[in-house]
């Protein structure tokens, strides 16, 4: 079992086969290649994509599938094929990958997810990238709570 | 925003070192060249909205609020958005 060192989880056990490896990094941080999945009873469903290089990195995802039950996945053959999948067809989410969106909280706005690029994983490499969809539609800034509806005065 | 139109094989000109060329017209689809050089970065406007959302996002713990108050807080919102017959949140 291997250590590692976080600034929210405190000291974190772990074994090389549960981590997750970007080899492109992720957009904003190209040189972050190394994750652990860190999920918590408490803070179910929350999944923390924890730096295993920068222990105060940690992103906050939520599984897509939570969020728009029927989304699907539509990216490129490139980030298959970095995935290490079939190129010719979109993988099956939960079965062959797992697509979680990474949440923004801030105290300017609302908290929202980023289903215009969610990360995808492999399981079986455990391999990810974040992929941008392709002609979704999606927001990289999808509010996660609807606003409450304003009705117009009849 | 100055809007042009433009058919496959014509190109545009921004500034004295920046060429864009479309390179094929498609149904739903343009194919786009770029000449620009090395110093000026050309980025899909995906890639840098998702690059700077990320930032956002890695930020999201560093408030100076107590980590568990933060997170304690967005899964008691998450979790009072379901339930019911509506299930997972959905827009």
């Amino acid at each position: 079992m291997l250590e590692l060192t976080t600034k929210y989880f405190g000291t974190v056990t772990y074994q090389e086969e549960s981590v997750v490896l970007f080899p492109g990094g992720l957009p904003g941080f190209p040189d972050e290649k190394r994750f652990l999945l860190v999920e918590q009873a408490l803070n179910k469903p929350i999944v923390f994509l924890q730096s295993l290089a920068r222990f105060e990195l940690c992103f906050l995802t939520l599984p897509v599938r939570g969020l728009q039950p029927d989304y699907e996945l539509s990216i490129a053959a490139e980030d298959l094929r970095v995935l290490g999948l079939d190129e010719e067809r979109q993988p099956a989410i939960g079965t062959e990958v797992a697509c979680l969106a990474i949440l923004s909280l801030s105290e300017d706005r609302p908290p929202t997810a980023n289903l215009l690029s969610p990360v995808v994983i492999n399981w079986k490499t455990r391999t990810a990238v974040q992929a941008v969809q392709i002609d979704s539609g999606y927001s990289h800034q999808h509010p996660l709570f609807a606003e409450e509806a304003v009705e117009a005065c009849s | 925003m100055l809007v042009i139109r433009r058919r496959a094989g014509q190109s545009i000109l921004i500034g004295d070192e920046i060429e864009i060329e479309v390179v094929e017209v498609g149904p739903t689809r343009v194919k786009l060249g770029i000449h620009a050089p090395r110093g000026v970065t050309v980025l899909r406007k995906e890639i840098v909205l998702t690059r700077e959302e990320n930032r956002l996002a890695a930020r999201s713990l560093s408030s100076g609020h107590d980590f568990a108050d933060t997170v304690a807080e967005i899964v008691t919102e998450i979790r009072n958005s379901k339930g019911g017959a509506g299930g997972p949140i959905s827009r």
